[in-house]
């Protein structure tokens, strides 16, 4: 079979939708119109915490060109949430819900009335008419005040507001500091970050030609969007379909419900088409945020720097609901300890209900917050010990064989201790007789500068954790005669920019045998495809090459026996993960990992407090790179986001409310930021179950940059600042209280 | 989302007189828009009537020397400002400033008018006209004149002139003479997308070692820009040293009373700047004072 080798597994090829994304010609929800369509405004909570007594509709009912004003008692099953049914669809008294208070508004996010209107004017208006009545409820703002006695209570079944609490219970851990020559402790604090993904949330919803009630919307899931639509409605699968158009990034910020339920609600109660498209204030407000965490860490190592004990106790603020706060806060459990073998290890790690802005999927899920604090540590340990961070990582790293601080191996292809070397050669460090060490860093004339340089590693999961059932489907069509004249591929993952459809295609060419441009697929629309769970957990290149290698092999098998077309489907199922133990945490928590080591330069005006990232110089083991410009790519993308989480990105919240959703004031990083270098250090160490070796590695790069920062601004000033975001005000704050930068 | 109904390009002052006349208070000026039409977005209200485009105006878009005055015009760009030769030799500090405001697409298009019209506290081109002494030229009431350009600022956005009404027509001021030179500096947060945290502009006059007069603006540290008078009358007499300049800052830190804003910068971060800003932008206008030589710094960034 004729075969064009540059066009599949392991080569750079152009992304099928960069001329539509560039031209403009792509279509986004935002651009879907239809003939007739009415629009959709929402009514968000005035409280942050009240009961809902009464909500009158007569005048914005009667307000000219309104259609319909919906409340809590229009939907067939009043609750919502993709790991826990805890939230409301719309928060009011009378509802058929089985969440204990669905007359409560919990947060200003909570959404308490829809208006569709004629035209976009009138539901605008109309939605201010409706007279909502509220009894106000006491509130609860910081996580730690929430889990004291007597704080309010958000959720009756959370006593404590105790959304999870993991527990990691490994080796003895008295013992441990009986071994241990320095001990060092730090309080990490990490903040919110918004996911500013370039198009703010919109959609349309209509009932399609067979009758279903259809959503186009740009999520992260397809079937999982129509299983929250199909739920709330109380409706049969079938009779619901989610469409996703070209999406403009996600980021974990379109994993729950945003506009989908209530779309449907209105298509499907009025029979006619209905839009809504969020302004970027109302993106900022009303979508999750990623978890603003505290971190209380003692480690203690002996003096040839092998750590001996580590002690965590994590707290994330959920806010009103839970999201996917279970799962973030697993995730930042197991992260907070690193990617080092520790015998000794207790961790305690909680989820905290509050009335601020619920906290959910974020790049990296958990992972950053735990690396913060787990690379401070180890960075602190390498000053006590006069130790190099990099030779005393290289002397902790996981093995092959390891044992996790859940207490079982990793999964086969352990590359930490590789990662690191090949991180620290790129960049600034040597290797010498007594191992891995550092030049002097040359400094800036200007004393107001100062240069510093810093090193940080972590790993990250690759696909869903704990138990979750992990699997994904694929169908691959042959078609020709005596030749194979077009593959067709139909896979549900969603594209929201990281490439992923042009990877599934190379992967269906090498699978299949043909070239590149012999490949179509059909993709993120329920009625097409089959479930393929959610673009996150750097999950879909490993996931869906998978799948799609499988169907291709038995669809070839069935070519070869003549079969026209040679039609397969097949669903891919990773080994299984088992959850936390409650008391020990042991578990098998993960199939598959990356791993990754990232060293910066900074430049710090002690004077002003700004920081400037100079250089970042970031390895990562992909395993294979399927397409090595998209991984480039993803590791410069997720560089920057960091970067912005690092330094620049403070969201402002006070009492519950944001009072900085715009980007004018919510800074995030322009080209003017970014690093003068991020080099990229592709590394390809297979997964030995991993498609044609990939490992997924979307996020991975995100999770170093924070504490590598850190440790560079550490070098640079001598100050620990173990705090972000490092806004000039807190760096000069910091530096100040140590005399630095005094006129 | 439509923000007009009519746009008008006129090439004379006296048609785009007519047209605001005609429209009766219904038209707006525009220059850039890089003001206007964020306020016309954010207003979500109906779409202005008209809108009157002055940057055809040849009036009002040269930059010159006449009767040993600079002449600039309102709708001047601040990337042709950035250009101009003649200003870097004798408006450093303009060029500084202006080449620092937004990013290159706001730079191409914003004009030192509409910075001045917009009447904010800490515009960046406004904090160097200050320091510079410079006078406007403008049509109130249907008459013609010079005003200081202080007085162009009646509070935080509120202008001497109405937009829909009156015409903002040039700026003038002395070129720099023997002995004298200038130098802007601002503090941003991180690629600031909009004004600055605190924006200093100064011009000096040296008689050997000795300064012998300055002018001092810092922005925002009050409703409308201001001259640091304290300062100004401590530096005049002093040596152009170290020490003086180190004097200055405490000093300045000491008079100026900055304000909290929300998302911007605390009053305590801008208090200690005002110390970091006076000190850099004084050394380097000593500096260039001595030297006479004077190279904008920090423009594009
Ligand atoms: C992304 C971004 C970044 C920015 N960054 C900065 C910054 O760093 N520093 C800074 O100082 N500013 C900044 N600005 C603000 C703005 O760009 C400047 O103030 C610019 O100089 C305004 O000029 P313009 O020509 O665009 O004014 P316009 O928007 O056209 O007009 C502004 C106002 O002045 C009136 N007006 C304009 N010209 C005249 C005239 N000749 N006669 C009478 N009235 C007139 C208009 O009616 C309007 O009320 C930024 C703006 C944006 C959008």
């Amino acid at each position: 079979m004729a075969k064009d080798k540059t066009f599949t597994v392991g080569h750079t090829v152009k992304r099928i939708d960069a001329v539509g994304k560039v031209t403009g010609e792509a279509v986004y929800p935002g651009d879907v119109s239809m003939e007739g369509q009415l629009w959709m405004k929402l009514r968000f909570s005035d409280r942050v915490h009240a009961r809902v007594v009464a909500i009158d509709t007569t005048q914005a009912a009667a307000l000219p060109g309104v259609v319909a004003v919906f409340t809590a008692k229009d939907v067939p099953n009043n609750e919502y949430g993709l790991t826990m049914l805890d939230q409301p669809v719309l928060c009011g008294p009378g509802s058929n819900s089985i969440i204990p208070g669905a007359d409560v508004v919990r947060c200003y996010m909570d959404c308490v009335a829809v208006v569709v209107a004629e035209t976009e004017a009138a539901a605008a208006e109309a939605v201010q008419l409706v007279d909502v009545t509220y009894e106000d409820l006491p509130a609860v703002f910081d996580a730690e005040a929430a889990m004291a006695e007597g704080a309010p209570r958000l959720h009756a079944d959370h006593p404590n507001n105790v959304l999870c609490h993991y527990r990691i219970r490994k080796g003895d851990l008295a013992a441990g500091w009986t071994q241990a020559d320095v001990v060092v402790e730090g309080e990490y604090y990490t903040g919110y970050q918004e996911h500013a993904y370039l198009q703010p949330e919109a959609g349309i919803g209509y009932i399609d030609d067979a009758g279903r009630v259809t959503v186009i919307v740009a999520g992260q899931w397809v079937h999982e969007d129509q299983e929250q639509i199909y739920h709330a409605l109380g409706l049969p699968a079938d009779q619901v379909r989610v469409i996703y158009p070209a999406i403009g990034g996600a980021f974990g910020g379109r994993e729950d419900m945003s506009v989908q339920i209530v779309l449907a609600l209105a298509a499907w109660k009025l029979r006619r088409p209905v839009k809504i498209q969020w302004s970027r204030e109302e993106s900022i407000l009303y979508h999750h945020k990623r978890h603003p965490v505290r971190i209380r860490a003692k480690w203690g190592a002996t003096r040839d720097g092998r750590v001996v004990a580590a002690e965590a106790i994590v707290i994330g603020d959920a806010g009103a609901y839970n999201y996917t706060t279970n799962k973030v806060m697993g995730n930042a459990n197991l992260m907070a300890t690193g990617p080092y073998e520790i015998p000794n290890i207790h961790v305690d790690t909680y989820g905290v209900y509050t009335n601020n802005i619920p906290c959910g999927a974020f790049r990296g899920f958990g992972g950053p917050q735990g690396a913060f604090a787990a690379e401070g540590q180890m960075n602190k340990l390498a000053e006590a010990l006069g130790i190099d961070p990099v030779e005393i990582r290289m002397r902790n790293a996981l093995q092959e064989g390891s044992l996790l601080s859940v207490g079982t191996p990793l999964p086969p292809g352990v590359s930490i201790p590789q990662v690191i070397e090949a991180c620290a050669r790129e960049s600034f460090w040597k290797k010498g007789d007594i191992g891995w060490s550092r030049p002097q860093h040359p400094q800036p004339d200007n004393p107001a500068l100062r240069r510093g340089v810093g090193f940080a590693a972590a790993f990250k999961n690759v696909g869903f954790s704990f138990g979750a059932p992990e699997q994904s489907w694929a169908t691959v069509e042959l078609y020709g005669q005596t030749e194979i004249e077009e593959v067709v591929v139909r896979h549900a993952g969603a594209e929201v920019g990281q490439g992923t459809h042009t990877v599934m295609i190379q992967m269906a060419a090498e699978a299949a045998g043909v070239p590149f441009a012999k490949v179509r697929l059909i993709g993120q629309d329920t009625a097409e495809t089959l479930n393929s769970g959610s673009v996150s957990a750097s999950r879909m290149t490993f996931m869906a090459g998978n799948a799609i290698k499988g169907a291709a092999e038995q669809a070839l098998e069935k070519w070869r026996n003549e079969e026209r077309p040679a039609v397969a489907t097949y669903q891919y199922r990773p080994p299984a993960t088992t959850p936390y133990d409650p008391e020990t945490g042991k578990s098998e928590p993960n199939f598959a990992y990356g791993y990754v080591a990232e060293a910066v330069e900074v430049e710090v005006d002690i004077e002003t407090g700004h920081i400037r990232l100079a250089r970042v110089i970031c390895a990562d083991d992909v395993g294979q790179a399927v397409n090595p410009q998209l991984v480039q790519g993803q590791i410069e993308g997720a560089v920057v986001q960091a970067q912005g989480y690092a330094i620049m990105e403070n969201l402002i919240s006070q009492e519950g409310r944001i009072l900085n959703p715009y980007l004018s004031t919510y800074l995030i990083p322009t080209i003017l930021d970014v690093p003068d270098e991020v080099k990229s250090v592709i590394l390809e160490y297979a997964d030995p179950i991993g498609p044609w070796g990939a490992r997924g590695m979307g996020e991975m790069p995100f999770l170093p940059l924070s504490p590598a920062i850190v440790a560079a601004v550490h070098d640079a000033t001598g100050i620990w600042m173990d705090f972000i975001p490092l806004t000039p005000e807190r760096v000069v704050a910091a530096l100040r209280e140590h005399g630095l930068g005094v006129i | 989302m439509k923000l007009w109904h009519h746009y008008h390009t006129p090439s004379s002052i006296d048609e785009a007189l007519a047209l605001l006349d005609h429209y009766g208070g219904q038209a707006r000026v525009i220059a850039g828009g890089t003001d206007l039409l964020v306020d016309l977005r954010a207003e979500e209200g109906e779409p202005f009537p008209a809108l009157v485009d002055i940057t055809a105006i040849p009036e009002l878009t040269i930059i010159e020397t006449r009767n040993n005055q600079i002449i600039i015009g309102a709708g001047v760009t601040h990337n042709q400002i950035v250009r101009s030769p003649l200003l870097a030799a004798n408006a450093t500090c303009l060029v500084e400033s202006c080449g620092v405001v937004g990013g290159p697409q706001v730079r191409n298009v914003g004009t030192l008018g509409g910075n001045v019209a917009h009447a904010l506290p800490a515009g960046d081109g406004t904090t160097s006209l200050v320091a510079l002494d410079a006078e406007a030229e403008i049509i109130l009431n249907g008459e013609r004149r010079w005003v200081p350009i202080l007085e162009m600022y009646q509070g935080p956005g509120q202008s001497l002139i109405n937009s829909t009404h009156d015409l903002l027509l040039r700026f003038r001021f002395a070129p720099s003479g023997k002995g004298e030179a200038t130098a802007f500096k601002r503090i941003m947060r991180p690629q600031g997308v909009a004004l600055p945290i605190l924006g200093c502009a100064v011009w000096l006059r040296l008689d050997g070692a000795t300064i012998v007069e300055s002018r001092v603006c810092i922005a925002p540290a009050g409703p409308t820009p201001l001259r640091v008078g304290e300062v100004e009358a401590f530096l005049n007499g002093q040596p152009a040293s170290e020490r003086t300049i180190h004097q200055t800052a405490e000093l300045g830190q000491k008079v100026l009373h900055p304000r909290t804003s929300k998302y911007r910068a605390t009053a305590d971060y801008r208090r200690e700047m005002i110390g970091v800003l006076l000190r850099r932008t004084l050394t380097l206008a000593v500096q260039r004072a001595q030297t006479g030589a004077a190279v904008p710094e920090g423009v594009g960034m």
